[in-house]
């Protein structure tokens, strides 16, 4: 195990937790980023200058997004069982990826990435199967698809420079969707990034079709972005 | 390379229209215009082009030539449907992002950056469950769809990944490769949202325009179905002919997928949601062509794939111009649609007939070939029995045509009619002319798109030859022979 490459994962980690952890939503975001940030680096040997700018710049891209649709304020559920819980389980996982490396054959990547690749899939299952606001949804999908690209470093060693550049691509395209989700609940009156609540009557579809072409609350939308 | 103008114009196209959506009929039109320029790109393509960025490979193939070229045509008559129907502006946007990933997936032989480009391209799907006036319900909508996505794509490229890589030392082969095989063929049916993954897929309808939904449940997962496929072939198929509980799961998940999707399809009370899970019913068709390993289910697979996409795309039309000729997509109030517009009802049989096909056309052999390799006995006779239910809503669909019509409508006329034009008022003349041929424009895009469904169902454009043709990064190499099962 290589001790330098184990810090960078444990950075990956925190960020991770405090992501999934706390209520606030623009701390989560500054987790999320964390987490983003570090993420690129879990490699052995580290990737190229192309191929680690491009990924820098879709996880930088997509937490600033996402900090568009929260810098005016707004709450995540955030956990219910607390950093701490989170941290042990994350902890627990890793140790878990540290002892199963390779999945049965010989791994080409790092120790460190699969196991931090185990760890924030053990984060994001709550998150993402119990969520009930979009932020925290979002935040787990970050995680989720964050846990893969590391498990995937684990088990086949370095991404190629335009496996890098799709996947910086697939981040921010990711952080973009979460946003304007986001940001669409939040505007949609009190409740902040809450989902609609149900049982709920289902939604009657407005008139795509209607003689009268210009629709007022679409007009009011568009000037808002 | 042939696909880079195709990647850079419909890449570019997709940025200008977002970019510009807060002027919607600047935006329809840059987006319009983008789908015409990458139909023009996508028919530009040329087969067995490989070309080797950033260390990856990227080549060129007749399917994904074809598959764009369908695509874009069907993309170009939703989009102008989607504009006279008044859909919300991002359609255009979606298509185009959409048709990149997809050329760039299918482009790639390495399924693992495949899997990250098809899972870029749901993610931008997501944008047509923002709806005016109702953004919470949107967006839990949205939400939901995405999960779906990145929980697809996760399990997709971990699956990738497990034994895209020397395996020598692997203890229990069949258990890993069984695993990863499932894991891959669950992700697919996951982005198709089939039963029982359908939670989101079946929401879906009730935010998204029709003519964007195809593009979201089936252009795009088409795409990870694509890569899928090769990737099972050359990987799976050929260490690993015998996978029983993996093959009996997706063979579960096909059946239960085609016959609830056609039971859901008959019973909803809008024609969102009768598009929205026909599209699912046809998906379970592939679904039962990934449990089909072996080299015999690769072309009729592939087949299915561009016949379901452009028949679906042909049902989303006739949707739109339904409710553009008729301002309503609820049957209850649609009665006697059939009595007021010839046209729509030459539209729908067409649709019916691209998308169940007829004996000898090409998609149609391509079913029975899946579910051959699938069953024998009795069993054959009842699934192919199943895959003709679709038929139930088709025909529930022409009933209510032809009942008497509620008192009083509004619908559109399906003649062309030619107001006086003022020229000294062109734009107003204009505008005129085309909201008076409202029904008979949206009427005649929707005929066109369904001849384009049965053509390709009857296995013109090339359709057989391009489905046999090998993955991409296989040219001038054998393809790998698996043992029979």
């Amino acid at each position: 195990m290589n001790p330098a490459i184990g810090a960078v994962a444990v950075g990956v980690l925190v960020g991770a937790v405090i992501a999934v952890s706390v209520r606030d939503g623009r701390i989560a975001v500054v987790g999320l980023l964390t987490m983003l940030v570090f993420s690129p680096i879990v490699t052995d040997p580290i990737g190229t200058p192309l191929a680690l700018a491009a990924r820098l710049a879709g996880g930088v891209l997509a937490a600033y997004l996402l900090w568009i649709a929260v810098r005016g304020g707004g709450m995540t559920s955030g956990s219910r069982i607390g950093w701490p819980a989170e941290a042990l389980l994350a902890l627990g996982a890793f140790v878990v990826g540290l002892g199963t490396h390779g999945l049965g054959a010989t791994a080409l990547g790092p120790v460190e990435a699969q196991a931090a690749g185990f760890a924030l899939a053990a984060l994001c299952v709550v998150p993402v199967a119990t969520g009930r606001d979009v932020l925290r949804i979002g935040i787990g999908l970050f995680v989720l698809l964050q846990a893969a690209l590391l498990v995937r470093v684990g088990l086949d060693g370095n991404p190629s420079e335009l496996e890098q550049l799709v996947t910086a691509g697939l981040i921010a395209a990711l952080g973009g969707s979460v946003a304007a989700l986001a940001y669409a609940a939040r505007s949609d009156g009190p409740g902040g990034f809450d989902l609609a609540s149900e049982p709920r009557p289902r939604l009657r579809r407005p008139q795509d079709a209607r003689r009268d072409a210009p629709r007022p609350a679409e007009a009011a939308l568009i000037t808002d972005r | 390379m042939s696909l880079l103008p195709f990647l850079i114009v419909s890449i570019i196209s997709t940025g200008a229209a977002l970019g510009l959506r807060g002027r919607p009929a600047l935006a329809t039109l840059v987006g319009l215009a983008g789908l015409v320029v990458t139909l023009l790109a996508a028919l530009a393509i040329r087969p067995g082009e490989r070309l080797v960025i950033g260390g990856a490979a990227v080549a060129t193939t007749e399917f994904m030539r074809l598959f764009l070229v369908l695509c874009s045509t069907c993309g170009i008559g939703l989009a102008l449907l989607g504009a006279a129907a008044g859909t919300r502006r991002d359609a255009p946007a979606v298509m185009l992002g959409t048709l990149a990933t997809a050329g760039l997936a299918l482009s790639l032989p390495d399924a693992r950056v495949a899997v990250l480009a098809a899972t870029a391209g749901g993610l931008i799907g997501v944008l047509v469950t923002l709806t005016p006036g109702a953004a919470r319900v949107g967006a839990t909508v949205g939400i939901r769809e995405v999960r779906a996505v990145i929980i697809a794509g996760s399990l997709a490229l971990a699956a990738a990944a497990w034994i895209q890589r020397p395996l020598d030392d692997l203890v229990v082969q069949p258990q890993v490769f069984g695993l990863a095989y499932l894991a891959f063929a669950i992700a697919i049916a996951v982005r198709f949202g089939v039963i029982p993954f359908h939670f989101w897929a079946a929401r879906l309808a009730d935010a998204a325009p029709e003519v964007t939904i195809p593009v979201v449940t089936a252009w795009g997962p088409a795409a990870l179905a694509v890569v899928g496929l090769a990737w099972i072939d050359q990987l799976v198929a050929p260490i690993l002919p015998e996978v029983g509980p993996e093959r009996a799961v997706l063979i579960g998940v096909g059946i239960a997928t085609i016959v609830l999707a056609t039971f859901a399809a008959w019973i909803q009370d809008d024609l969102e949601h009768v598009l929205g899970y026909s599209i699912m019913g046809d998906a379970g068709v592939i679904v039962l062509g990934l449990a089909a390993l072996g080299t015999e289910a690769w072309t009729p697979v592939r087949v299915w794939i561009l016949a379901f996409v452009v028949a679906r795309s042909a049902f989303a039309a006739w949707c739109a111009a339904m409710r553009a000729t008729f301002w309503t997509g609820r049957l209850d109030d649609l009665q006697g649609w059939a009595r007021h517009s010839p046209p729509l009802v030459v539209a729908l049989v067409l649709v019916i007939i691209g998308s169940i096909g007829l004996p000898g056309f090409a998609a149609w052999d391509a079913r029975v070939s899946i579910v051959n390799q699938l069953f024998g006995g009795p069993l054959t006779v009842l699934m192919l029995l199943a895959l003709l239910g679709p038929i139930a809503y088709y025909a529930r669909l022409l009933m209510i045509g032809v009942r008497r019509p509620l008192g009083g409508t509004a619908a559109e006329h399906w003649r062309p009619r030619w107001p006086a034009v003022d020229l000294t008022r062109a734009r107003t003349s204009a505008e005129t002319v085309v909201r008076v041929n409202r029904g008979a424009s949206t009427a005649l895009l929707a005929l066109l798109l369904a001849a384009l469904a049965v053509g390709t169902s009857a296995g013109l454009f090339g359709v057989p030859e391009a489905a046999a043709g090998v993955a991409p990064g296989l040219q001038g190499e054998s393809q790998i022979e698996p043992p029979s099962p």
